[in-house]
């Protein structure tokens, strides 16, 4: 029997009737158009050129139009244009020109001499830069150099990094801090479908009938998105249910709020497909067709070790085994376990056993930033696939991503150890096929990987990297157990290179602090989590010398000799480039829209196929890439099925203890964007949220006799720091746990981080680790 | 003969049916008993967080709701009846049951508000209908005179259409929240003062794009980090 929807029949009948009121009047209202409203506080007469650029914050990618006046910009709105949005942006994407016009502004090359920064020209600290890195070349061989990126590189700024390090330089020592990120969720597209990213797109909300939110605060992290579910509740009804384990903003919204233990939503999701096949809801056709069963290794451990290494074996199952498998995930047995009420597991499997709903699962870092993350994964497309929900209209497992290129930079281009642009680098044949683009011997290309981010800084502290260049990211606030790796950066015989646009806590470690210009103060595109590229042109004059990303990585290869590969000319090199990265990914699964369409146009979804872009993957409908005459084709596998893995629950790697009886989470709140480098400098949103803060549940509040304001000393087993309380604020943690953002600088949470991974992606866990909690 | 055999079997059919019932509900009481009864956690509600999407049901009547500009209330009215910008408003029409708090009485108009006949108005909506102790903070006023003269400072109201950072950004909330978190109740609907009227009411999450600017908070000192090209 389904649960029924509706409570009961009086709540039905009244909900209908308000239904047919919201009918007629979603009528008259076809979405999100909003721009109009906002041009009425834009002064009559004033000369505003208004220009297209997606977002430079989240990776939801919203189109944003800037306006600009005598060669600054003064204004944004939401484009009505962009199928992302609709015109509609947060508080962040409306104040984002203001990211630029920080007091502080680098302008010109620093370089540290005699423990002082010493102005310098961007000439000469690029060929310091070059010069430096022949040297250690030179001294401490190839794989001593690194680079450190983001998705918040654009296409072209990955690009020509992975094709000078991998492609001329010749080491596999790329990496990007979507591995702090996103890593999981590739993984986990690549163990399910052999292929990375979204089989759909934003397009499902307007047809999903469920969203079921995976410990994703989307009302703060993702609020442009979360608004089009709230526009979709109020037009047709639909449900909103937050699983997660904090009380926030979005449990506020949602219709529905369920915590679990922090690590147990890998019993909870085995338990809905417990319910899903003994209630005979499985789509038995879809999978028969479409779907193998798979098991791989287990008690993995947690990589917190230096120079740990994993591989998966995987393993065929037959559906017997599978179902015998879930026998231990009755949801009377993982009641216990996860704090969820058998009732509200039973509540959640109807949601997606029901035949007539169609169900969207949105999930961002609490599934990402897990320790069994790709596990985590992997067991929500379970359910999905079970049910046949996915790849059509409304049916939708959708990653969700937090950076504005994580998935068109890090993900597409492939600015990861293992990766190519296209392929990975154990692939003789994707070695041949990129360096065949980039005109390199292929013997240039190494085929083994070498380090993942975190191992990336082990290395730097154990001395096996001695150079290390960090593009527009802030690992001195973002990296897990923080502490080791900033000593490990100032050790004596390292040299750290940072592009950045601000001071911040990476720039103190630098050797030389290179100015960058940012967004649209150069020419770039971008890639968002619907794989929708989108292309920015250049508005305003970046400030003293500062340069592009792109181009200080071209200036810096061709001093090293790389001419003939970097052959780009300044004015068109934005686009040159972009031609050239279209070859890696010139086939029907994964094709590029052409740059006059990127610029025509708020963006397009790759795969573009004859001119026209793909809404959902693998379902023969919609993708042209589908050739084995059935419905689906999950053609990244070589069967075309995808897989339904088995992956038990396994405990996370520090719980707490005695001595440390808390759980620490960290996360974002909706004002400021990662480590607030750029926000904090926006008076808004600063003014709107000063500083970080330690987050208690009331009753642990009273019992320690902690008011809001009052200092809190938070100790793990790396070290101590003290917060100002909030208690019954923004967000409310689940008794014995607290949750602090990681956007202050002046409050560095991540010192306190513990540096536990996903063994499969290397992602880590920021959401789980032991903590003692004391009244300062 | 057949009668009796028609009622026997209707019994029969009767018993079996019992039989099958009571096996039923022996195995589900089994069952029952067996779960583990977990309570569903309690989800806390989160004052400042939960009731900005309050009466967010009736966002789209909000939008579609003609102006009635013969009764529509403005700003100065809507400020002179606060002894200072924030202050719990008087009540500025007679109250004929003087012996209840409030509660029911008051909220039969001003919990959704709607036009009353008597007072030739649109009923504001109160932002915490949940407080039912209405005569604490809003009380009659019986009389315009003063005992003697006061020399309090009455503050301007915030300004309107000046908090925005940007032209055309969405305005900062100038005012404190505490109390007022549902904003659709002051700022959508016919009771809503023509200046503070907002025209997307369907928006719902308000404070993703509208942020507290006057919220009580410690204060940071200015930030400034060492190696830039400042001098």
């Amino acid at each position: 029997m389904y649960q029924s929807v509706h409570t009961n029949r009086r709540d039905f009948i009244k909900k209908m009737a308000m239904l047919s009121a919201m009918t007629a009047a979603a009528s008259m209202f076809p979405g999100i158009i909003f721009a109009k409203e906002q041009e009425k506080g834009i002064p009559a007469g004033a000369n505003l050129d208004w220009k297209k650029a997606p977002c430079r914050f989240c990776g939801v990618g919203c189109g944003v139009l800037i306006g600009t006046e005598n060669g600054k910009a003064i204004a944004v709105k939401g484009d009505p244009k962009s199928p992302v949005n609709k015109g509609l942006c947060c508080v962040k994407g409306y104040h984002s020109i203001m990211a630029m016009y920080g007091k502080d502004r680098l302008t010109k090359p620093l370089v540290k001499k005699n423990g002082r920064y010493v102005q310098t020209s961007m000439k000469e600290a690029l060929d310091l830069v070059a010069s430096k890195m022949q040297e250690t070349i030179k001294d401490h061989g190839k794989d001593a150099v690194s680079i450190y990126g983001s998705g918040q590189w654009t296409i072209p700024d990955g690009y020509v990094a992975s094709k000078l390090f991998k492609g001329c330089i010749g080491t596999n020592n790329v990496e990007a801090n979507a591995r702090l990120c996103m890593a999981t969720a590739v993984t986990g597209f690549l163990t399910s479908f052999g292929l990375d990213e979204p089989m759909g797109c934003y397009e499902d909300i307007d047809h999903a009938d469920t969203f079921v939110l995976w410990g994703n605060n989307m009302a703060e992290m993702h609020p442009v998105l979360f608004s089009r579910l709230l526009d979709q509740r109020l037009k047709r009804g639909v449900k909103i249910i937050d699983f997660a384990t904090r009380t926030t903003r979005t449990s506020m919204a949602a219709d529905k709020s369920i915590i679990f233990n922090p690590q147990t939503d890998l019993a909870v999701a085995n338990a809905i497909c417990y319910e899903i096949i003994n209630n005979g809801w499985m789509n038995k056709a879809f999978v028969e067709e479409h779907c193998n069963f798979s098991k791989g290794l287990t008690n993995m451990g947690y990589g917190l070790e230096d120079n740990y290494k994993f591989t998966d074996k995987p393993e065929s199952i037959s559906f017997e085994d599978y179902k015998a498998f879930l026998e231990d995930y009755t949801p009377e047995k993982v009641s216990k376990l996860t704090g969820v009420s058998v009732k509200d597991i039973k509540y959640l499997a109807a949601h997606f056993g029901n035949p007539n709903k169609k169900v969207m699962s949105f999930w961002c870092m609490g599934m990402n930033q897990h320790s069994r993350g790709t596990w985590v994964n992997n067991l929500v497309y379970n359910i999905h696939l079970l049910t046949g929900k996915i790849s059509s209209p409304g049916n939708s497992p959708f990653s969700l991503t937090g950076q504005p290129s994580a998935c068109g930079t890090v993900r597409e281009v492939g600015t990861l150890t293992h990766k190519l642009p296209h392929g990975v680098v154990m692939n003789k044949e994707h070695r041949e096929f990129a360096a065949k683009i980039w005109d390199v011997p292929v013997e240039n290309i190494p085929s083994k990987p070498t380090y993942h981010t975190v191992e990336m800084f082990r290395a730097l502290d154990r001395g096996d990297i001695r150079f290390m260049w960090i593009q527009v990211t802030n690992p001195m606030v973002t990296m897990p157990k923080l502490k080791r790796y900033r000593d490990g950066a100032k050790k004596e015989g390292r040299f750290i290179v940072v592009s950045d646009i601000y001071p911040t806590p990476t720039t103190d470690i630098a050797d030389v602090i290179l100015p960058s210009a940012m967004w649209v103060e150069r020419e770039g595109m971008y890639g968002n989590s619907e794989r929708r590229t989108q292309y920015f042109e250049q508005m305003v004059e970046p400030p003293g010398e500062a340069m592009s990303d792109t181009m200080q990585l071209i200036e810096v290869a061709k001093r090293m000799g790389y001419e003939k590969q970097f052959y780009y000319k300044d004015e068109t090199h934005i686009e040159e480039i972009y031609t050239e990265y279209r070859r890696h990914h010139d086939n029907k699964k994964h094709n590029m829209a052409p740059l006059e369409v990127l610029k025509s146009q708020s963006g397009a979804m790759w795969p573009y196929v004859d001119g026209k872009e793909t809404k959902w993957r693998f379902n023969a409908k919609y993708d042209p890439a589908c050739s084995n005459g059935k419905d689906f084709h999950f053609y990244g596998k070589k069967d075309g099925k995808a897989i339904i893995w088995q992956r038990p629950y396994e405990p996370a790697a520090e719980e707490p203890d005695t001595e440390f009886p808390y759980w620490l989470g960290t996360g974002r709140v909706v004002e400021h964007w990662h480590t607030g480098s750029m926000t904090r400098r926006i008076p808004v949103l600063h003014q709107a949220m000063p500083h970080a803060y330690v987050e208690l549940h009331p009753d642990d509040a009273k019992r320690m006799q902690i008011r809001t304001g009052d200092n809190v000393k938070l100790t793990t087993r790396r070290g101590e720091i003290t917060l100002p309380a909030s208690v019954n604020e923004r967000g409310v943690p689940a008794p014995m746990q607290v949750f602090v953002p990681f956007f202050d600088e002046n409050m560095l949470i991540n010192d306190i981080t513990l540096d536990s991974f996903c063994p499969i992606s290397k992602e880590p866990d920021y959401k789980k680790c032991a903590v003692k909690v004391e009244k300062a | 003969m057949k009668k009796r055999v028609g009622i026997l079997l209707v019994f029969a059919l009767l018993f079996i049916g019992f039989l099958a019932n009571w096996t039923y509900s022996y195995y589900q009481g089994l069952e029952e008993a067996y779960i583990p009864i977990h309570e569903a956690s309690d989800i806390l509600v989160i004052p400042s967080e939960k009731k900005v999407f309050e009466r967010s049901g009736y966002a789209l009547d909000y939008l579609n709701m003609p102006v009635d500009e013969n009764h529509q209330r403005t700003l100065d009215t809507y400020y002179n009846n606060r002894a200072y910008p924030g202050a719990p408003p008087s009540i500025p029409h007679p109250v004929k049951e003087k012996l209840g708090m409030g509660s029911n009485i008051c909220l039969q108009c001003h919990q959704n508000g709607g036009f009353v006949e008597k007072f030739n108005a649109y009923a504001p909506v109160t932002p915490h209908p949940e407080m039912i102790n209405c005569k604490q903070c809003h009380v009659e006023q019986q009389t315009k005179s003063t005992f003697v003269a006061t020399n309090f400072y009455k503050k301007p109201a915030p300004e309107v259409g000046v908090n925005n950072a940007l032209p055309g950004s969405p305005p900062a909330i100038p005012h404190q929240l505490q109390m007022r978190e549902n904003c659709l109740s002051c700022h959508a609907g016919p009771a809503a003062v023509k200046e503070l009227w907002i025209d997307h009411p369907e928006r719902i999450n308000c404070r993703q794009c509208h942020v507290p600017k006057a919220q009580e908070v410690q204060n940071v000192e200015l930030f400034v980090r060492a190696n830039t090209n400042l001098k």
